[in-house]
C-alpha cells in the first residue's frame, strides 16, 4: 500500500530515466476480502447478488464463491498508472482484457514493464505492458498502456491532456 | 449439414454507429462525501482528492477525482425513483439484484441488442484520459455502439462482441475521458 503522505510528494519519474524493459514499482493490494467487495458495490450501488451474497453467487451462479466487481479492476489500473506518473506526468490511456476471476483471499500485485518509449512533438510516451497478477502468478487483466513522462528541459506535459499532433 | 446461422444479423449491424442522447450523468455535479466513498473503496489514500489546501499547490489546482470516477455517476437511483431494488425482488423473489434494476436506467440508454445471445461476460476495456473532475463539476456522458464483432466459440457457438463507447465531457464540453467497453454474448 501507498501511504497519503507518500503521494504528497512523490518524486517525478522522467522519460530520461526510463529504459526499455524497466519494471516500475508495484502497488500490492490486499489481500482482499468479502467486505471490501460489499464496500465497494455499496460505494457503486451495484446490487448484483454475486458481489455479496455467497449463497447465491455458489448455488444460482456456481461460481466459487462472491467476485472482486470487474468495476473495481478497471478503476484500480487508471489508479495504479496515476500513481506512476504524479506529480507532472499523464496515465493516457489503457486497455486490457479481464481474465480470471479475482475473489476475496486474493492479494493483486498491479505491474507495468517499459515496452517502449518515444519522443514525439515535445512529450516523453512511454509505453507499458501491464497487468494485475494474484499472489498464485496467474494473470487477470493484461493489456497496454501508455503513460506520458516529463522530459528534463522539456515543455510541461498539458493539462488538461492534449496528444501529440498525428496520434 | 446445415449451414450455421449467424449471430450478427442485418439488423443487428445496423446498429453499429447508433448513439444515444447525451445526458447529465449526476444529479449534483462532483461531490467531496461520494469522492470519500469511492476514494476509500479503491483503496487509494491520495490528498489530491481531499486535502483542499494541497491540492491548490498542485498541477490541477484543486481537489479532483480519480482517473475514472466520473464513469460511474450514472449508475445510481436518483432520488424519488422507484425503489429499484424492491421492484425487482417483486416481479423476480429469485432476482439477481441487477435485472429490474438495469430497466430503470433508461436516460442516455442504447438500444437493446436483438440477439438470443443472453450471457453477458466482461471482455475488456480501453480508456483515454484528458482532464479529471473538480468539485462542482457537471459530468455529461453520450455512448455509442462503437463495434459488433461475430465469434466463433471453442465448441462451435456464436459470439457476438460489443464495444460501446462513452464519451464523459465536463460542462464546459471538455473532454474528461473516453471509455470503450467490449463485452462478449454467448
Amino acid at each position: 500500500m501507498v501511504t497519503a503522505d507518500e503521494l504528497r510528494k512523490p518524486p517525478q519519474r522522467y522519460y530520461d530515466d526510463v529504459t526499455v524493459g524497466q519494471q516500475m514499482p508495484p502497488l500490492v493490494l490486499g489481500p482482499m476480502t468479502t467486505t471490501h467487495v460489499f464496500r465497494w458495490s455499496a460505494a457503486m450501488e451495484n446490487w448484483h447478488r454475486i458481489h455479496y451474497d455467497q449463497s447465491f453467487a455458489v448455488y444460482h451462479d456456481g461460481l466459487p464463491t462472491v467476485l472482486i466487481q470487474g468495476s473495481w479492476k478497471q478503476s484500480i489500473m487508471p489508479r495504479y498508472l496515476k500513481d506512476l506518473c504524479l506529480p507532472d506526468g499523464w496515465p493516457w490511456k489503457v486497455s486490457f482484457q479481464h481474465r480470471a476471476m479475482i475473489v476475496p483471499g486474493d492479494t493483486i500485485t498491479c505491474w507495468a514493464t517499459v515496452t517502449g518509449q518515444h519522443e514525439t512533438d515535445g512529450l516523453g510516451l512511454v509505453d507499458l505492458d501491464v497487468g494485475m497478477r494474484l499472489q498464485n502468478d496467474v494473470e487477470t487483466c493484461p493489456g497496454t498502456a501508455t503513460i506520458v513522462l516529463p522530459i528534463r528541459g522539456g515543455r510541461p506535459v498539458p493539462y488538461p491532456f492534449v496528444p501529440p499532433k498525428g496520434l | 449439414m446445415a449451414e450455421r446461422k449467424s449471430a450478427l444479423t442485418d439488423e443487428i449491424r445496423g446498429l453499429i454507429g447508433v448513439t444515444a442522447e447525451r445526458v447529465e450523468a449526476n444529479l449534483w455535479g462532483i461531490e467531496r462525501e461520494d469522492l470519500r466513498r469511492f476514494t476509500q473503496a479503491i483503496m487509494d489514500p491520495d490528498p489530491r482528492y481531499w486535502d483542499e489546501a494541497f491540492a491548490r499547490t498542485t498541477r490541477f489546482g484543486g481537489i479532483v477525482t480519480p482517473p475514472i470516477y466520473c464513469t460511474y455517476l450514472s449508475r445510481k437511483t436518483p432520488p424519488g425513483a422507484d425503489d429499484p431494488i424492491t421492484r425487482a425482488f417483486l416481479e423476480n423473489p429469485n432476482s439477481d439484484g441487477i435485472g429490474g434494476v438495469e430497466r430503470s436506467e433508461s436516460r442516455g440508454a442504447l438500444p437493446p441488442i436483438p440477439t438470443d445471445l443472453k450471457r453477458i461476460m466482461n471482455a475488456g476495456n480501453e480508456i483515454e484520459l484528458y482532464k479529471y473532475p473538480t468539485l462542482g463539476d457537471r459530468i455529461f456522458s453520450q455512448a455509442k455502439i462503437a463495434d459488433i464483432k461475430e465469434r466463433v466459440g471453442k465448441d462451435g457457438s456464436p459470439m457476438l462482441i460489443i464495444t460501446i463507447e462513452t464519451v464523459y465531457t465536463d460542462q464546459n464540453g471538455q473532454v474528461l475521458c473516453i471509455l470503450r467497453a467490449s463485452s462478449l454474448r454467448r
